[in-house]
């Protein structure tokens, strides 16, 4: 078994001289028992090597930080949206090794060794990629705070072939929430850019 | 001289000034402001419904590891404004509206903020906030609007109003009368509400806020902490969606500037989904009857309409629902009343077209059933009823072109494939049905100041404190800015967003254009009359002329009788030696003449449906939109106001309801997977059309307002075709499966 | 979320063994189901057990039926072209779940272990036997259109929320589970368990236990439709769905699957139709009675009373689609 985390956590906890250092709360690490290794396993992180827009990043992070919020809280890469912080609107949708997913629903370490492309990383230098051409032409936003997200379904949908007609966009495209009801509009923008058939 | 000032007529491509910024992940919304040293403050929400709080339970919170401070009842400092008799029991200063956090230990709501956790990092703020927990003294608690919507004891009666006789539908033969529920609808725009405050010292804040007003939140702070509103600034650069959130200040600002000045460094709160739902407002729950009588002929005989809506049993909510009744159709009777009740909840606010929104589901819907009994085409019966002056005050519309979009609408969705016959028509297997409604906003012009700087090297900077939730206005004003002064739109820049700029309105009401724009007219206008004295004191071949022999148009000022004879801004300024042209001006509100008219903005919504006879499953197939706003200022974002308020509008329909355990006063679906607003799948094909007709007397551009219009008449045009499509007459929103099969 | 133990598995044997070693430890993969619990403090574990890195990913047929990994997204096999062809109901009823992000990030597995929606699962203030034994049901007295109309007990009429696993359940699939001492089969239907007294546990995989594969054998059904019924068109759980598989020669059906979701805490099998279809000629009227035989023992709630009507509605208008 890999021990991804400190592989002497469990010693490390039992030879609690070194967690005394820290003065968080002592009386509850003086306790024993299994609340005091939770305790305790707040202050553990773990390695983590990600490759975000081409960019490797070596890291630490503790394993309960999300790949959402370690964009961006950490890596102050903000343009990855929270809506909902539980998979159930897709304004933090990635491209990890080139498929979409939530950000907020995967563990930033379950990410060790991966590609990761978020909004940032699409366009090529001041070049726009034909989607952000396409949503800006088509107006496939308002306020813009699902539009990162969407966009990058978008890249997704076309890329992955469901994009052949209207209903099938729309289905693949329902993860992604837009409040101020830019549907019609994102609709257009990916038809354009599936019949404009460029390699995305 | 005011004839010159007209905006250019043919449309430029419209893209969005900060379309950019917004497909690259840039636009920085309030959450995202990196500041050095930053803390994280989450709040600790009640879990009962009324009561008061014993003891908070905080030692096991205050041990987890990164906590910085645990701020509730027991250690907050006294805010001045939420504690206004502290100091003179007599003297009433500046009184916070709404929930003042932290303030004592009472609790109003489920879901209200009762504590807030600080700490070094997000995951740790969030893991120890829910450490804290709260011992109660529960009191019994009103949460149940159906069971108390007619019990008189807990009502507050508000505005009754009558002309002719009162409840002549009664009596008449031709008459429908029917109740109507439209439920808790919460706002969830996709942007969380989220503050970052900083203190320079003890006297200087500044806030990282998403609000529809930045000066209105500055001067909320500056009175509630006791500070110079100079000091207090607030930026609101990005705004994700609000619909009406953002109207005011919710407790989540004053917390996060407390949390601020205990920890003095900067401290970021940032609402979760779950808090959205129980913090910063929604749509009240509004029960409504409606009787309505015609002759046989059509003419409306009576329209009796009566509302009950929630509020807070801590402030007073109301909105005009009822009010559309009163004035949209010609009528001669008409009654009104309107009630509001308190229940142990948080405070309601407006959400997209408040008031109308709710109240119009009643009346169109029961001019639709009405048309049925009449058997005259729903269209007609409006038309019929048209009126042409404000039946309340009697005074002329500004402008009004709901015909034409009557015209536009019912062409474009195919109307004369619409049955007579609810139920009768079948498409491949599904029933279909088509529905229209009106919807209708009040329009108007409130004040606002614009500062212009026009450079020497033919840029224009407009800039006004009000902010941009999504509906275009920094497009817009460019639009406006660079129309009126002939300069490209890329050499007009407005900036926005921070309440530092000269003072604009806070976005709401479909008022920003308007206002804005006025006041931008103004500045453009000066603008011109300064380059037009510079060019006649300093170029050579303007010597002498009157400002009035002298135009301009492309960036160019030239002479009326000699068109040869041009000079651009450029030139001038440089020959001028004035590099910078500053301009400051205030439009006002609407002068004594403008009010002798009635100020609307129309809409009529067209929707094409099918609905599964076996199932009950509605697929809409189409919506048609048609909007009299006045003069359109910017195509693009326009539009898009539309069809987003046209999806608002499906959503109130179909699928939105915020839904309570009367039990428990707690939420059952406080999350985006549960309380269902529309997705992609959800939404067909829709067209939108405008009377484009400018309205002059509201201001020069001839602009009225569209984002309340947009959803307001949509949710009953659906209703109506539900029940064209299928002879079901549902009263209750959302109309779902279930009420079809 | 309290923070854990994070360790990646690289064989079976090894998450089986740490699992077993700590009680408190659970295994992740998709994430999508457990991290949103964590999120919410439903469950806490000391431990999570990353099972990603093993090799239960392929899908492969053999003579008699078609193999998948516990660890297969659920978008490859939703995506794959035998499954697309020999098992369109699965594709299907994959294609109705979640969202095209979700469906990337969720295994086979980890979407026949997903919880139950139900809002007072979710909120911890609020009464759950399955979350907390004894606290009581929430929903029974409370808000329950999304719940039981069959097999629920007084302690719980949650449902399962997953539409994969009313397709696996309707096609005679079997879920292969490794333990530490020896690998075992249970019949998909037999998988999930009904609440009873015992709410908490939502189905018979023992602790240490690990998902394989599922198998489902090769069938002879040319008509097949999953119908889902839903609050929105699309990105909701369902309020019944309907699982339909038959084989019909000259418009006689040879044979019959029928199963539901949306309606109970199992993927629901609808046998006794399934029994009454076979060997009969389709007629409207067939369809009809099948519905009717379907609901027949429903028991309803408070807001759910409509799902007898729908499920009917729901069930005749999948047999029709099916066959059409």
């Amino acid at each position: 078994m890999d021990k991804l985390p400190n592989e002497s956590r469990r010693s490390f906890l039992k030879n609690s001289a070194a967690l005394t250092a820290l003065t968080f709360s002592p009386t509850v690490l003086i306790k024993a028992g299994a609340h005091d290794e939770k305790i305790a396993s707040l202050f553990e992180k773990v390695p983590l090597q990600l490759s975000i827009n081409g960019v490797t990043h070596k890291l630490t992070v503790e394993p309960r930080v999300t790949l959402l919020d370690l964009l961006r809280e950490q890596l102050g890469l903000t343009g990855t949206k929270k809506g909902c912080d539980h998979g159930q609107c897709g304004a933090c949708t990635v491209h990890v090794d080139g498929r979409g997913i939530n950000s907020c629903l995967s563990l930033a370490i379950m990410n060790n060794g991966k590609k990761i492309t978020t909004i940032e990383g699409l366009a090529n230098g001041n070049n726009l990629h034909p989607m952000q051409e396409a949503f800006i032409k088509h107006d496939g936003f308002q306020c813009g705070y699902c539009t990162p997200g969407q966009i990058m379904s978008a890249v997704a949908c076309v890329r992955e072939g469901h994009a052949n007609n209207k209903a099938e966009i729309r289905e693949f495209m329902s993860g992604n929430i837009c409040r101020c009801g830019a549907y019609p509009n994102i609709i257009d923008a990916i038809t354009e850019v599936k019949n404009g058939g460029q390699s995305l | 001289m005011e004839k010159e000032l007209s905006i250019t007529e043919s449309y430029f491509v419209d893209d969005r000034v900060d379309g950019i910024d917004k497909v690259t992940g840039k636009a920085t919304y309030a959450a995202e402001h990196k500041l050095p040293d930053m803390a994280y403050a989450v709040f600790v929400c009640s879990t009962i419904t009324k009561g008061s709080i014993k003891n908070m339970l905080l030692s096991k919170a205050r041990k987890a590891p990164g906590v910085l401070d645990i701020i509730y009842y027991g250690n907050c400092p006294v805010v001045p404004g939420h504690n206004p008799y502290a100091k003179d029991p007599n003297k009433k200063g500046y009184e916070w509206r709404g929930l003042k956090v932290f303030a004592n230990n009472l609790v109003h709501s489920n879901g209200q903020p009762i504590a807030m956790v600080i700490a070094d990092t997000l995951e740790r703020a969030v893991h120890a906030s829910s450490l804290v927990k709260a011992e109660y003294v529960q009191e019994v608690f009103d949460i149940d609007f159906e069971k108390l919507k007619q019990d008189d004891n807990k009502l507050i009666k508000l505005n009754e109003y009558k002309r002719g006789t009162a409840d002549v539908y009664k009596s008449a033969a031709i008459h429908v009368e029917g109740e109507f529920t439209v439920p808790y609808e919460t706002h969830n725009p996709m942007e969380m509400h989220a503050t970052i405050a900083v203190w320079d010292g003890d006297d200087k804040l500044t806030v990282y806020d998403k609000t529809q007003g930045p000066k209105s939140t500055q001067s909320e702070l500056a009175a509630n902490f006791g500070l110079d509103p100079k000091n207090v600034r607030v930026i609101a650069e990005f705004i994700g969606g609000a619909f009406g959130s953002g109207l005011r200040s919710w407790p989540n600002v004053p917390a996060a500037c407390i949390a601020a000045r205990i920890l003095k460094r900067p401290v970021k709160l940032v609402l979760t989904r779950e808090q959205m739902f129980t913090i910063v407002g929604y749509r009240p729950y509004a029960w409504q009857k409606i009787g309505i009588s015609a002759s046989a002929d059509g003419k409306l005989t009576g329209i009796t309409h009566h509302a009950v809506s929630n509020t807070s049993r801590y402030e007073n909510f109301s909105e005009g629902i009822v009010n559309a009744s009163q004035f949209m159709y010609t009528c001669p009777n008409v009654n009104t009343s309107y009630k509001i009740l308190p229940l142990d909840i948080n405070t309601p606010t407006w959400m997209r077209g408040p008031g109308p929104a709710t109240g119009c589901v009643a009346l169109e819907c029961a001019l639709d059933e009405l048309s049925y009994k009449l058997n005259i085409d729903p269209i007609e019966l409006r038309l019929i009823n048209h009126t042409e002056t404000h039946p309340v005050s009697e005074l002329p519309w500004s402008s009004k072109f709901l015909k034409e979009c009557y015209q536009l609408g019912k062409e474009k969705i195919g109307w004369h494939n619409r049955p007579t016959v609810p139920g009768s028509l079948k498409e491949n297997g599904m029933l279909a049905g088509y529905g229209m409604a009106v919807g209708v906003f009040g329009a108007g012009r409130g004040q606002a100041s614009v500062k212009g700087l026009l450079k020497d090297n033919g840029t224009l900077v407009l800039q006004s404190a009000v902010s941009d939730m999504g509906p275009g206005t920094s497009t817009a004003m460019v639009k406006i800015g660079a129309g009126l002064m002939g300069l490209p739109e890329n050499k007009v820049e407005f900036e926005l967003g921070d309440s530092d700029l000269p003072p604009g309105p806070t976005q709401g009401g479909s008022g920003s254009t308007s206002a804005v724009g006025a006041a931008i007219t103004d500045v453009c206008g000066e603008l011109i009359n300064i380059l037009k004295e510079l060019a006649i004191a300093n170029a050579p071949s303007f010597a002498g002329l009157k400002p009035d022999a002298v135009a301009y148009d492309h960036g160019e000022l030239y002479v009326i009788d000699d068109r040869a004879k041009r000079i651009s801004f450029t030139d001038v300024m440089q020959l001028a030696k004035k590099p910078l042209i500053e301009v400051d001006k205030t439009s006002g509100r609407l002068s004594a003449e403008a009010r002798k008219y009635a100020m609307n903005s129309f809409s009529v919504h067209f929707v094409k449906l099918h609905v599964n006879p076996v199932t009950g499953v509605i697929q809409l197939k189409h919506i048609v939109s048609t909007a009299d706003a006045g003069k359109i200022i910017a195509y693009n974002p326009a539009r898009s106001q539309m069809v987003g308020g046209a999806v608002g509008g499906v959503g109130m329909a179909l699928t939105e309801s915020t839904l309570i355990d009367p039990r428990y006063g707690r939420y059952i679906n406080s999350n985006f997977a549960d309380y269902h607003v529309p997705v992609h799948a959800d939404i067909p094909e829709i067209d939108v059309l405008f009377a484009d007709k400018p309205d002059l007397i509201i201001n020069p551009m001839g602009s009225k307002g569209i984002g309340e219009i947009a959803i307001v008449g949509v949710a009953p045009a659906i209703a109506n075709a539900i029940y064209n499509a299928t002879g079901k007459r549902i009263r209750e929103l959302p109309i779902t499966a279930d009420n079809l099969m | 979320m309290i923070n854990f133990e994070y360790s990646k598995a690289k064989s079976a044997k090894d998450a089986m063994e740490a699992r077993t070693k700590n009680p408190a430890a659970q295994f992740i993969a998709g994430g999508t189901n457990l991290v949103d619990l964590m999120k919410r403090g439903v469950t806490a574990p000391e431990q999570l057990i990353d099972i990603t890195a093993l090799p239960l990913k392929q899908i492969s047929a053999s003579a008699n039926g078609i193999t998948i990994g516990a660890l297969a997204l659920n978008s490859d096999v939703a995506e794959n072209e035998l499954v697309k062809t020999k098992f369109s109901l699965l594709a299907q009823a994959l294609h109705a779940g979640a969202s095209a992000q979700l469906r990337n990030m969720a295994t086979v597995g980890g979407n026949i272990m997903q919880r139950t929606r139900c809002s007072y699962f979710y909120d911890m203030e609020m009464p759950c036997n399955k979350r907390t034994a004894g606290s009581g049901c929430g929903a029974a007295e409370g808000y329950n259109r999304m719940h039981a109309i069959f097999g629920a007990s007084d302690s719980c009429i949650a449902v399962h929320p997953s539409d994969m696993c009313v397709a696996l359940a309707a096609l005679d699939a079997t879920v292969h589970i490794s333990g530490i001492k020896n690998e075992r089969k249970i019949s998909f239907t037999d998988f999930h368990r009904l609440p009873g007294n015992t709410p908490e546990l939502d189905n018979h995989l023992q602790p240490g236990e690990l998902i394989n594969s599922i198998y489902i054998p090769n069938n002879h059904f040319n008509k097949n439709h999953y119908l889902k019924i839903r609050d929105r068109a699309s990105y909701a759980f369902a309020l019944v769905s309907v699982a339909v598989a038959l084989e019909v020669k000259d418009q006689v059906i040879k044979s019959a699957r029928l199963a539901m979701g949306g309606v109970a805490h199992k993927p629901w099998r609808l046998t006794e139709a399934e029994q009454f279809l076979a060997g009969k000629q389709i007629t409207e009227k067939l369809f009809q009675e099948a519905a009717e035989l379907s609901l027949q023992h429903a028991k309803t709630y408070q807001h759910n009373g409509f799902k007898i009507k729908l499920g009917k509605a729901a069930i005749f208008e999948a047999l029709t689609n099916a066959n059409t």
